[in-house]
């Protein structure tokens, strides 16, 4: 018995001491806790400012409790949520939120059962992919008592849906090209710049693909969401104007294509899926491995941490012209809520997306960028680094390319991500793939 | 009339023990089970709030099993399910075996195997699939690693479309052995060892006694881990949902992946509600097969 | 993560273990945890073994309409009755109680047929001996067949144990209070939506299979015991 137990307990320590090693690499809690105890105190004194005036119409109203579901504080930022909260609750006493903060991974799966048993709820979290489709089926409410001054002009036209309001930007995420210097020095070749163009980015990655067998250029993917990215880069797009048709295998969209599987099959400047050994894209850049990578602002806390050389980043380079991704979460309201908990919540929702405390409370805690017109008041924001050339992720929004949201969003971005990545392994030319993916869309998917 | 009074007795003493699995079978499986035939009629979303009345105003009758039977899709999920539980059944039933009769032999090392082959079992499948991306990985993979000490080119498991399958089976296999092989062994402990100590006086060797005794007194419970290994297997999911998410070109889509995808990410309720019935018919069909079959091999008491 | 996989760590560290420790109210979810898997377990192993004593032992007629129905209800997957079963939930008000995360345990095909099977072969004079003796069938099901059937339900134990202790979305989708939370729920929380510290996460994980180690160990001195240890027959 005694044995079994030792063996038992060994097993999992060594196990545990595997794992523990495996991970260490992505481990930001520390600076981000600093971040949050240096933030307490200037943020509660603003609260305090703030709170007299709000507080005047919300007085009158008797005392609610409202529940707010959400994805984004999940995996280190719930504290950074329940101080927002606070802050809130100080400036409405009478409004009581409840969070409950779920993983991403089965966040919509909880919502969808919730909202099909009609206990969702009253707000939630959405990220852009699913707002459409939440608003096509009449669950979001019309926001009208919301306060949308100050908010992101490009983040709030993207929640919108037929015209009307249904979410509010909560927050934002630019992709940038994101760039190893010493590789770069190594190869002896300049630093990437605003004015480069994909032509640019393919000859530096030769040059930094030559370095070393196991030396790459880049990694861009071939799936849906750079795909629809470059080709805006290239002038195509996968839908009309007025979204109606398909233009998947456009001209323009098979030359995009086929300038993102050149870099893997002809030039192989970025890894093949073998040669990846399923290793993540991260992984290879932190080793120092990988010359450029573009990828989101979230990555720049795990970069500082991980990576053992140079970098910075700079405004992706498009070809034709700039196209740059954008992300942001939205703040939307459940219609199926009483009509005091939606007007509570529109408070509540406004108050996160658009307050400077808010703001404020998200950018200390080193969270994410709050979605405010005025990026003046994020200035705090550019002074942290690395990267140095924080100002590119400002810069990014000059060319935004929101996604292409229909109804049937997730599918048609499962289709072009499956045909497309048969012809990244060579089993098909970008004209083919980009062909059948038209006619799968076309089969599959009605539009409006 | 004798007869029909001792039918009534048994069935007024059974009701007491029936009784709260039935109640719980209604409640939390037959009305699931209908609420979803009847959704598996209507185009619904799944999106939304749900109400009798919808299934009325969204009825489209047979539309969705016409648009499954008719697409490629359907098929080729079934295909790729049927493939992974030919090459998963046998190899989980080897395995499972070995592990029991391992377990049973009393050996001084059965007390460290006991714990170590059900670690896998006590895993989620959360942190087995991570695991096992990084076994299977074709470059830096300890499980190529060991092929090449054999001089043998390891293929790139998961990302090469043949390999695929096989992989998940690999991974399958190892998580689901010990879970099997417990049961088999919870039937081992269960024979009277009369029967191997009336064997032993009738001078029988090892052979005779495995396959007179012990797998006919065993073979209920064997019955038991065939179907359910069956059941489960048709239903395969996470494991590819983490592993592969279906690929790679489709390779390892699965029924069950296909059905979480249209209800979940896809919002095709209703087409996903139809996909899952088509699946229980063919489970249905299998187990029917089975449970007819049985009298060949399985063996009851009395 | 770096590469090639580091399987022994340069710096073994025990921070993550205590990071998982502050993140949330630990103790509270594993007490959680503990409430809903025991109760689970005991609920299944009851239910289940009554059912399957009727099923297997008094052989009533139309027994085996309702095994061939309970196995039935396995072929259905649950992927698409979590929303019919959340539907249900909530029209009887049980959303955000632990009701609605046990309850489901009283029906348990799965148990049902692997007790079915086991009682099959066990021969029935040991009943047969106990009637002629004036036992009531409840007597027998308590005094006789469960004693016989103690590995077999000490298995059961272990597995239903585990599920109950591991499962995950259907909690998940049943209770929003932050104070019901369970043990998987609350580790799930370390997951990001662009990352996640797997350090942590594994340290919790492994914090969180020691019950289950703890309730196999137990199980394991009832499995090992054979049929003569009940000294029924002999």
């Amino acid at each position: 018995m005694k044995v079994k137990r030792l063996v038992s307990m060994g097993l999992a320590a060594v196990l545990a001491a595997g794992v523990t090693a495996c991970g260490s690499s992505q481990d930001k809690s520390a600076t981000e806790q600093t971040a949050n105890e240096n933030q307490t105190g200037t943020s509660e004194s603003a609260s305090a400012e703030s709170a007299s005036p709000e507080s005047n119409d919300s007085e009158s109203d008797a005392p609610i409790t409202i529940t707010y579901a959400n994805f984004n504080a999940s995996g280190g930022n719930e504290e950074t949520l329940n101080k927002m909260y606070e802050a809130f609750h100080k400036a409405y006493p009478n409004i009581t939120v409840k969070i409950e903060t779920i993983a991403m991974d089965d966040y919509f799966t909880t919502m969808q059962t919730r909202i099909a048993g009609g206990t969702g709820p009253d707000c939630l979290e959405m990220n852009i992919e699913n707002f459409g489709t939440y608003a096509s089926q009449g669950i979001l409410e019309e926001l009208t008592g919301a306060d949308t001054e100050g908010m992101n002009q490009t983040a709030l036209q993207a929640f919108q849906y037929d015209g009307t309001q249904y979410g509010l930007p909560e927050n934002f995420s630019t992709v940038v090209l994101v760039y190893n210097k010493d590789l770069f020095d190594k190869a002896g070749i300049d630093y990437p710049s605003d004015s480069w163009t994909r032509d640019d980015v393919d000859a530096a990655a030769e040059k930094i693909r030559a370095l070393g067998d196991d030396i790459y250029g880049i990694y861009q993917p071939v799936t849906y969401n750079e795909f629809y990215k470059v080709a805006a880069q290239y002038g195509g797009s996968l839908l009309d104007a007025d979204k109606t048709e398909f233009t998947i295998n456009s001209e323009e969209n098979v030359t995009a294509l086929q300038s993102m599987v050149d870099r893997v099959q002809k030039t192989n400047v970025q890894p093949t899926e073998e040669q990846m050994g399923g290793m993540g894209d991260w992984d290879l850049f932190e080793s120092g491995r990988l010359g450029m990578i573009p990828t989101g602002t979230w990555c720049f806390n795990t970069f500082k941490d991980a990576c053992d050389f140079n970098w910075d980043i700079c405004v992706e380079p498009g070809e034709t012209q700039k196209a740059t991704h954008f992300f942001a979460n939205a703040l939307v309201v459940n219609k199926d809520a009483s009509a005091e908990a939606k007007a509570a919540a529109q408070k509540w929702i406004t108050w996160l997306a658009s307050s400077s405390d808010a703001a404020q409370i998200r950018l200390d805690a080193g969270w994410d960028l709050p979605a405010l017109d005025d990026t003046s008041k994020l200035s705090s924001y550019l002074e942290q680094t690395p990267p140095e050339n924080r100002q590119a992720v400002f810069d990014s929004l000059n060319d935004i390319v929101l996604p292409p949201i229909i109804n049937d969003y997730q599918q048609m971005s499962d289709i072009i991500t499956d045909c497309i990545s048969k012809a990244a392994k060579g089993e098909c030319t970008a004209k083919e793939a980009l062909d059948d993916a038209q006619s799968q869309c076309e089969a599959a998917i009605k539009l409006k | 009339m004798a007869m029909k009074n001792k039918e009534r007795k048994k069935i007024i003493q059974a009701i007491p023990f029936m009784l709260p699995s039935l109640v719980g079978m209604v409640l939390f499986s037959l009305l699931p089970m209908v609420i979803a035939i009847a959704l598996s009629f209507t185009d619904w979303s799944g999106l939304g709030k749900f109400s009798f009345s919808m299934v009325s105003r969204q009825f489209i009758g047979l539309e969705n099993y016409k648009r499954l039977l008719s697409q490629g899709e359907f098929w080729s999920a079934v295909g790729h399910v049927m493939y992974f539980v030919a090459l998963y059944l046998p190899i989980s039933f080897f395995f499972s075996m070995m592990v029991a009769l391992l377990l049973n032999s009393g050996k001084k090392l059965s007390g460290l195997y006991r714990i170590l082959y059900y670690i896998p079992v006590l895993t989620s499948w959360v942190a087995a699939s991570l695991i096992w991306k990084w076994v299977l990985s074709s470059q830096y993979g300890v499980f190529n690693s060991i092929l090449s000490i054999f001089g043998i080119q390891g293929p790139d498991w998961l990302t090469n479309k043949y390999w695929a399958m096989p992989g998940i089976v690999l991974a399958s296999v190892w998580k689901d052995m010990g879970f099997y092989g417990l049961y088999i062994f919870g039937g081992l402990r269960t024979i009277d060892t009369g029967y191997y100590e009336a064997a032993q006086i009738d001078g029988a060797g090892k052979w005779v006694t495995l396959t007179r005794i012990t797998i006919p007194l065993l073979s209920p419970t064997l019955f038991y881990c065939l179907i359910m290994s069956l059941i489960n297997a048709f239903q395969l999911f996470p494991q590819v949902q983490i592993m592969t998410e279906g690929g790679p070109n489709g390779a390892t889509q699965v029924p069950v992946e296909r059905i979480y995808t249209y209800a979940f990410s896809y919002f095709k309720m209703g087409y996903a509600a139809a996909f899952s019935w088509l699946l229980f018919l063919i489970i249905l069909v299998l187990t029917m097969v089975q449970l007819k079959a049985q009298k060949a091999w399985v063996h009851y008491e009395a | 993560m770096a590469l090639p996989i580091q399987w022994i760590p340069h710096h073994p560290t025990l921070q993550s273990y205590r990071k998982v420790f502050s993140l949330f109210p630990f103790g509270k979810a594993i007490l959680n945890s503990l409430f809903v898997s025991i109760t689970f377990t005991v609920i299944t192993v009851l239910s289940s073994s009554m059912a399957a004593f009727a099923i297997a032992k008094i052989r009533f007629k139309g027994a085996g309409a309702f095994f061939r129905m309970y196995l039935m209800s396995m072929m259905i997957p649950t992927q698409i009755t979590l929303i019919p079963l959340f539907i249900i939930m909530s029209r009887l008000n049980l959303t955000n109680t632990y009701t609605s995360v046990i309850s489901p345990s009283i029906f348990s095909a799965f148990s049902i047929f692997l007790l079915v099977q086991n009682l099959r072969s066990l021969p029935d004079d040991f009943m047969e001996a106990a009637k002629i003796d004036g036992a009531s069938l409840w007597t027998i099901y308590f005094r006789v067949i469960m004693p016989m059937e103690k590995p077999v339900l000490a298995t059961l134990v272990v597995t239903t144990f585990m599920g109950a202790w591991n499962d995950y979305l259907w909690p998940l989708v049943m209770l929003s209070d932050k104070t019901k939370m369970t043990l998987t729920l609350a580790l799930n929380t370390l997951n990001g939506q662009y990352g996640t510290e797997y350090n942590v996460l594994m340290a919790g994980c492994l914090i969180s299979m020691v019950p289950i180690i703890v309730v196999y160990i137990i199980a394991q001195t009832q499995m090992k015991q054979g049929i003569t240890a009940g000294g029924v027959k002999g």
